[in-house]
């Protein structure tokens, strides 16, 4: 009934040369060379701020440490752009090297390989530690309820927020949310939020904050955010039994690129479980940072899901 | 009830009109834009369908615009400027609800806009357009619209049927009510696909696809439609490059911000031109009727 005519035939090529051309083209991310310059990059800028924070010292180091390892195709690089003055000589130079532009898939295996071994904001979990603590894992999946691996050792386990018992009593913790990484991606931001990025990249600047005992991750940025007058949205994933955080100051998840979104670590390290299942105690440190390459950039690869 | 000569004009010239202002309406965010379109839709629907026009953009339209302007800023918290915090603790942001207002005008008046386009697009105009280039197309599309008009009447006329003998949904219990809303939706059935096979049947008979076959009507593309078609080309390229050149830029999030320069507002004047076109045209040839009416009727007078 249906007679194959050139017409047909012509518009089954045109529709597949678009589709074809929207997977290759697509995507907002702008690929960089690799590791050397922008680890070299967040290295330079990060210099330049030592003197403000003092924290941020050993994250450098363990960066430079890992460069030569991972990086024995361009050696050269790594080592001629520190030596320059400034952070922003390195970022054009990164992305005057990622001229070209790869899919989705490509960049998620990209992100992959040289994540590798980098991720010193993440450690592998143990099971009898985890189950000592309290939690309670799936024989067959190894997971808990809420799709949790085991923690690793000396690292707490999730509290559910509705177990929670908030008490009257008063604790301190440290503060901050930075958007670093924006700085060396401007390239990839969203035109539009480019007068959302502070200078210096912190949104919060560090500071002690004061929460109830028992309270969550998720509850003191929500307090101290809506304290501070800055914008911060957030979705319930019952999946994870646990708050997501969209966007903060209005520079949301994929703002910068198809790999970015907000991550938080406590004292260094990347939970692997959500902000509201993350029970604070006297003294922590909590950092809310920008990724623009699904924690790579941030040192905390394997937070995200990888392997 | 007024005479639309906006219909006698070409099918090309109706449809290229309808065209742009459904695109232009759906592309561009600029308040003035979404505001403009909105009113024209509204003045020409009115003066195409009369009252039932008013009614329906008043008791369906209006509603609709002021849920969907609310309903956003429940869901997008997006934007600089926070009025107040959700109960669950999320922001209420100025430029979400304002977002909301724009988005519920646009699909306002793109609904307004279409139905405009039933009135002044027939089928038969629709066939004649694109029966040569897209034949299957172009039959399937008119017959699918008619389609949802077509049930209408057939299962009105069928429930008037059963309310004669007693069996409309409208008698008894509320189970016989069901039992008599199921066999009403049965009967419909049956003369849907009895009436899908008569249509074909006849449309056999009647050497449907046969090579060398004409429209039903004669549409002639005469001085005024080439006139009407250089008005419509050249405004839509004026916008068009207009929006290229950003003279149309406005953006919601994260905070308001939009170019009102004098460009801006000569783009926006083409657009009010193009828009108002039907009206524009048929205003001036009621007054030019009118006036040789009058001429007539003076000349009558006169001797």
């Amino acid at each position: 009934m249906m007679k194959i005519t050139k017409g047909k035939i012509i518009a089954a090529a045109v529709i597949c040369a678009l589709l074809a051309a929207s997977y290759i083209m697509g995507g907002g991310y702008a690929v960089k060379d690799g590791p050397p310059a922008e680890a070299a990059g967040a290295q330079t800028a990060a210099r330049e701020k030592t003197d403000a924070v003092p924290a941020e010292t050993d994250e450098v180091s363990v960066e430079t440490r890992k460069v030569p390892g991972e990086t024995e195709a361009v050696p050269g690089e790594a080592e001629a752009v520190p030596g320059e003055a400034g952070g922003e000589k390195a970022e054009r130079g990164s992305s005057e090297q990622g001229g070209g532009r790869l899919s989705a898939e490509e960049k998620l295996a990209l992100a992959e390989s040289m994540g590798e071994g980098s991720s010193e904001g993440v450690e592998k979990g143990s099971k009898d530690y985890s189950r000592l603590q309290g939690m309670e894992l799936d024989p067959g999946t190894g997971k808990d309820i809420y799709l949790t691996d085991p923690v690793p050792e000396g690292r707490p386990v999730p509290v559910e927020p509705e177990d929670a018992a908030i008490s009257d009593r008063q604790l301190t913790c440290t503060l901050s949310v930075r958007c670093d990484t924006i700085l060396n991606n401007m390239d990839a931001l969203d035109p539009e939020k480019t007068e959302l990025v502070p200078a210096d990249g912190a949104i919060f600047a560090t500071a002690k904050v004061t929460f109830y005992e028992g309270e969550s991750v998720f509850n003191v940025l929500l307090r101290e955010m809506k304290k501070n007058k800055i914008h911060m949205e957030f979705v319930n994933t019952p999946i994870y039994n646990s708050a997501y955080i969209e966007g903060i100051n209005n520079l949301y998840e994929f703002d910068c690129g198809e790999l970015s979104g907000w991550m938080f670590k406590v004292n260094g390290w990347f939970p692997n479980y959500g902000c509201s299942r993350y029970q604070l105690k006297e003294g922590d440190v909590v950092e809310w940072v920008y990724t623009c390459d699904l924690g790579r950039d941030v040192d905390g690869y394997y937070a995200t899901g990888g392997e | 009830m007024m005479r639309d000569s906006f219909s006698s004009f070409h099918p090309i010239v109706n449809f290229i009109y309808f065209t742009c202002v459904i695109l232009f309406t759906m592309i561009f965010m600029h308040p003035l834009c979404l505001g403009l379109s909105l009113c024209c839709a509204f003045i020409y629907s009115v003066y195409l369908n009369g009252r039932k026009a008013v009614k329906f953009n008043f008791v369906f339209l209006l509603p609709m615009l002021l849920i969907m302007a609310l309903v956003n800023p429940a869901f997008n918290h997006e934007g600089a400027t926070i009025l107040a915090y959700l109960k669950n603790g999320n922001p209420l942001t100025l430029e979400s609800i304002l977002y909301g207002v724009a988005a519920a005008a646009m699909i306002v008046a793109i609904v307004a806009w279409f139905s405009c386009y039933n009135a002044v697009m027939t089928s038969d105009k629709f066939i004649y357009l694109f029966g040569r280039i897209i034949p299957a197309l172009s039959l399937i599309l008119s017959m699918v619209l008619r389609f949802v008009p077509r049930f209408k009447e057939q299962i009105r006329s069928i429930s008037a049927a059963q309310r004669c003998v007693g069996r409309d949904v409208s008698n008894g219990g509320v189970l016989q009510r069901a039992r008599h809303g199921v066999t009403i939706l049965s009967i419909m059935v049956t003369w849907a696909l009895e009436n899908a096979i008569e249509t074909a049947d006849s449309m056999k008979s009647r050497g449907y696809g046969l090579p060398g076959r004409t429209a039903f009507f004669v549409f002639r593309f005469d001085s005024r439609d080439k006139k009407a078609l250089a008005f419509l080309l050249g405004a839509g390229a004026y916008i068009i490059a207009g929006t290229f050149a950003e003279g149309l830029y406005f953006r919601y999030f994260p905070s308001i911000k939009g170019t009102f320069t004098p460009y801006t507002w000569s783009i926006v004047l083409v657009y009010l031109a193009l828009s108002l076109m039907p009206v524009a045209i048929n205003t001036w040839y009621d007054y030019k009727w009118r006036f040789l009416m009058e001429g007539e009727r003076s000349f009558e007078e006169g001797t």
